[in-house]
Order: structure tokens, then sequence, then C-alpha cells
């Protein structure tokens, strides 16, 4: 081990030090939903103290416990700041975390296992709101949103139309012709198949793309590459070997901005609702696409998602505000006639 | 010459065209001009817009770099690449390059839209099959002692392959003569024309190493029926960390392109 190691094995530690203290601030600020000051003296001492218990080997209470004080200050000031909370599936580096800086650049994006941990916390308010992806160009729908989105009680509030363009990753200064091995999410993999062929790569799926960034950027591992956004790239200080590398230039994902029900505005040119169709599908498909139809209401997209065994939810998404008399009409008429029909939001979609 | 099975002449006649980005090689009359080495981003990006504007119609450049010397500049590798992208990018030309590894064959055709093989790996048999396989179009400079049988048979190679997308390049070649870098040997352009239907260009840039003649040669191959020249052009010859004394200023390759559009005009009319 020579000093150059060492060096970089610190500038490894610095980044994975920054990104939990992301993570803590992040704790900090969705603290404020259940305490009424923004002060806790209480707390403050408590954590104080379990500070200087836990100060051992090379750290100095002293220098650990100041060091907390300026933390605690420094969250104190953002709570202060009462940024709006976004929930994002992933970690951060995610598309998802893309669409949703590009929706609210100003709100604090909070990264979530599940795509249900996100509409669980918009739901218990712990959040404000929520994002998810609906549906991909290349991939098709976002199943296991979609499923959800058929019983969630959260409107939409915004949706995102994203340009998806993968990068490969790998470790700077790493010669690029020794990578062997690139992980990724399956369906970045699946995009990005005949680059991988090209070049005699092996894809090895991964939960997430810029949960992929992040491994490569801890282990280092020798020979790998990740596929992830540039913007992981730049989270995760890696180097972009070659951007835009999906086969297909076409490669897009929408996205949907949640919250719940009046707690944002439902202003928008476009709409969103899900119904039920069991028994006669085409009668109960053909009479919602009547209404619409007969009052000159444009449908922009129409889905069918599984639910029950025999049963599918339908989804529609129409152009159309919902001061907009003939949608009013259609929207009263489509609740009287087809089963289970719920409105899901009115909103503004957003291409970037 | 025996055992051209893909690149001897067809009995019908029938010449390969190559299209690269809408650009023909082989059906129009083509100039590929750009530094000889991808030095920064902003020589290249200057270059490249200056070759364009002047009515080249591909950029020229090298990322790696195969010196005589090892201490000599290699080049930028993939960083040079990078940067070819991005000049490709801003003003529409598609970029050809050299390939010298292997190793790099399918790296480099992420980049570029024409991989050459340089006259020091003609015959680097391994490099051709490699380059064949990558289905990019190949531009193939003759080798500095080689014959046009052992060209077209390492065109052979890239060819068998199943890549049909193969054009020469004549560069010179090492004769006695010791005056000019090498000999530029435009003899080739007819009898590559006889021989084969694959387009041939020449370099008159490193077949003279000589500034001063990098014109009248040019206007040489225009005559002998060539289908399209490669030039090194940089931005600031003076301060080029390659081939110095080779390459033209964007003023002196504008004037040349005037002359070529004059010369071809008036071949036209001879018919």
């Amino acid at each position: 081990m020579n000093l150059e190691d060492l060096r970089k094995d610190i500038d490894g530690l610095d980044a994975r030090i920054l990104a939990l203290l992301n993570e803590r601030m992040e704790k900090a600020i969705l603290t404020r939903r259940f305490k009424d000051a923004l002060a806790d003296p209480g707390r403050e001492a408590a954590v104080i103290e379990k500070v200087r218990r836990q100060s051992r080997c090379l750290i100095d209470p002293e220098f650990s416990t100041g060091l907390y004080r300026s933390i605690i200050e420094q969250s104190k000031a953002l709570q202060a700041k009462g940024l709006r909370t976004i929930g994002f599936q992933g970690e951060h580096g995610a598309y998802s975390e893309m669409a949703a800086r590009s929706w609210g650049p100003d709100a604090a994006a909070i990264p979530c296992r599940e795509f249900v941990d996100v509409f669980d916390a918009v739901e218990s308010g712990l959040f404000d709101f929520g994002i998810v992806p609906v549906e991909n160009t290349l991939g098709g729908l976002v199943g296991p949103v979609n499923s959800i989105l058929v019983y969630t009680g959260l409107r939409i509030v915004a949706a995102v139309d994203m340009g998806i363009s993968h990068c490969l990753l790998a470790v700077p200064g790493s010669d690029h012709r020794e990578i062997r091995t690139v992980i990724s999410h399956s369906q970045a993999l699946a995009q990005c198949r005949r680059f991988l062929a090209r070049n005699k790569l092996d894809p090895e799926p991964f939960y997430d793309t810029a949960g992929a960034a992040r491994e490569l950027s801890q282990t280092r591992a020798k020979g790998t590459a990740a596929i992830a956004s540039r913007f992981a790239a730049e989270l995760y200080d890696l180097e972009i070997i070659k951007e835009a590398i999906q086969d297909s230039e076409n490669n897009r994902t929408r996205f949907f901005v949640l919250a719940r029900d009046g707690a944002a505005s439902q202003e928008g040119s476009k709409g969103s609702a899900v119904f039920s169709a069991e028994g006669d599908k085409a009668g109960a498909l053909y009479g919602v696409l009547e209404i619409f139809a007969r009052r000159g209401i444009n449908l922009t997209r129409i889905e069918s998602v599984p639910d029950k065994p025999g049963d599918y939810a339908i989804f529609i998404d129409f152009e159309g505000s919902r001061g907009d008399a003939r949608v009013v009409e259609a929207l009263a008429e489509a609740q009287r006639t087809a089963r289970d029909f719920r409105l899901l939001g009115f909103y503004d979609e957003a291409r970037v | 010459m025996k055992n051209l099975k893909l690149s001897a002449s067809r009995p019908d006649g029938a010449r390969t065209v190559i299209d690269v980005g809408g650009v023909k090689l082989g059906g129009d009359f083509v100039v590929i001009a750009g530094p000889c080495s991808v030095e920064s981003e902003e020589q290249t990006l200057r270059t490249a817009e200056a070759v364009a504007a002047a009515g080249a119609k591909m950029l020229r450049g090298g990322a790696f770099k195969p010196r005589t010397s090892p201490y000599a500049f290699q080049g930028l590798g993939l960083k040079g690449l990078k940067i070819l992208e991005k000049a490709r990018r801003e003003t529409g030309l598609p970029v050809v390059t050299e390939v010298v590894d292997t190793r790099d064959v399918s790296w480099v055709g992420e980049y570029a839209d024409v991989l050459q093989i340089g006259a020091r790996n003609m015959q680097n048999f391994s490099l051709l099959r490699e380059a064949g396989r990558s289905g990019k179009p190949i531009l193939l400079k003759r080798g500095m002692h080689s014959t046009l049988e052992e060209w077209l048979n390492c065109a052979e190679y890239i060819l068998a392959e199943g890549n049909g997308q193969v054009f020469l390049c004549e560069r010179g070649i090492r004769t006695f003569e010791t005056y000019t870098r090498n000999t530029l040997d435009l003899s080739m352009v007819p009898a590559v024309k006889a021989e084969s239907h694959l387009p041939v260009f020449v370099d008159p840039s490193h077949g003279t190493g000589i500034l001063g003649m990098i014109e009248p040669m040019s206007l040489a191959a225009v005559a002998a029926g060539a289908d399209g020249l490669e030039i090194e052009v940089h931005c600031d010859p003076s301060s080029a960390l390659s081939d110095k004394d080779q390459q033209l200023t964007p003023a002196a390759f504008a004037l040349l392109m005037d002359k070529l559009r004059r010369l071809r005009a008036f071949m036209g009319e001879l018919g």
C-alpha cells in the first residue's frame, strides 16, 4: 500500500461519510412532521451524550461532540426551511430522482426501497409528494406501479415525460478495455443489449441502476462497470466511458407525481382516471370510450392492467381541465355507468 | 491476381459505394480532413469547424497514434474519442480515426463512423479480422512496403469477415528516394480501379511529408481519378504535437479545396 492507495481509500471513505450525512439530514427533515417546535433541547443533549460515549480510539470526545453540535445546527437550519419532500423508489442517482428534481428543483428527494413504500409514505403524511414511473417507451407499463395506482387514494398532481440516456460508468483511472462485467437494473441492461454484445460485456442484474453505480464506487471491483444516469456518475464520482449507450434513441419514461387528495393543486390540461372491466369487457371499454368520443375529448393513453383473476383495471388519460364543462359531464356520466370509475387527478405534463 | 475472391473487379464493372451518414464514398468525391492527432478539445473543434467550412465531408483525427518512437506523443485515447464525438456533434462531419490495437476496435467503433487501419498495421491480420467483425466502414491504408496484391489481400481479410465496407488509401511507399517522406505512388489509383471494385483515396500529407507538395499532389491525385483525399489540417500547425511539417493551415486548405473544385469541373468537361 502506497500513498496513492491510501488517498484513494480516504476519498472513498469521504464519499461514504457525506452520503451518510445526507441520509441523516433527510431523516432530520422528516422528524419535523412529528414535533411542534424546531428545537428539542432534551433530544439534542441525548445525542451529544451518546456521541461522547461512543467516541473511541482516535476520536477525541471534544472533537466529535463539536462536530455533532454543528451537524445539529445544520439539521435545524434545514428543518426551518420547510422544504417540500418527495419520495422516489431506488437510491440516490436514480432516474426517478432526476425526474423529481426536474419537477421540483428545491424539493428534498428521499429514497425508498420499494414502490409501495413511496405510496405509503405519502398516504401517511411522512412525505409531501411521491414520484413513480408508470410507463417506458421500450419496456412498456411499469406493472407494480400501475397495480398500486388502481387502488391508491392519492391524486396525480403532475407528470414528467423524461428522455432516458444510459451511461457506461467505470472507476476513474481504470482501463475501460478491461471491463468484462456490467451491473445494472435488468431493464437498463435489456435496453443496452446490443451495446453490451458489441463490446463483449457480460450483463449482471442488480436491483437498481443508481444502486449499481454506488456499489461500483464502493467496491471498486476490477473489470466491472455500471449502467446508470449521468447524474449517478456525478453523485458517485465515476467516469463516464460512453454516454447514450441504449440501443434505441427513443427511450423515454413517464412519471406521475402524487400527493394526498386536497394537498396540491388540481389545475392542469390533462386528466387520468381508472375503471374496472369484468364480464363484458368489450362493452365496458366501449361504454367509457364512447362517453369521451361523443364529447370530442381526446384520449392520450388507454392501458389495461390485470387486476383480480379475470378482471382488468383500465387506465385512461385524457386532454382537458377540471373547469371544462365537457370534461365534467363526461366524468359524471362515466361515474354513473362504468364500474369503479375513479378520477386520479388533473395535472400538467412536462417533457424533459 | 489470385485469391481475390471478394475484392477483385466484378464482371459487370459495378463499384462499391459506402454510405457513411449520407456521405457516399466511391460515389461522390470526398475530402477527409483534420488534424494528425487530437490534442485538445479546442484544437480539434477549431480545426473541424474550419475544414467543414472549406468543404471537407469527413473529419479525421488520431486518438491512438502509432508513433515511430515510444517516447513520442501516443494520443489521448478514450479522451480523444470523446472529443471527436463532440466535434461530430458540432459540425455534423462523420469521423474517421485510426485503431491500432484489437482491444480498442469495438470501443473506437462506438465513437467513430469509420475505422482507419494505418500503414504500419496494414498486415496486422488479427486487427484486420477484428475490424472486419466490427461491421464498421474501414479505411485501409497501404503499407509502406506493400505491393498492390498484398494490399488487396489485406482488404480481403476484412471482406471475408462479412464486412463489405472497405475503402483503400494510397499514402506513399519506401523507395531509395529520401527527399520526400515517402514516394507517393499515384499509379496505384488506376491500378486499384483496374483490379478492384473498392474505392481508392490518396493521402498527400503522409505521401510527401512536405507542405508545399500537398497541393500539387492532391491535384495530381484527382487527375488520376482518386475517389477522394485524406489531408492533414491543423488550426495552428506550428504548435502541433505530431506531423508538424505536413499539416496545412485552414487558409491553405480552403485555397486547395477551391482549386480541387475547379479541377473537378474541368475533369467533368473532359468526360
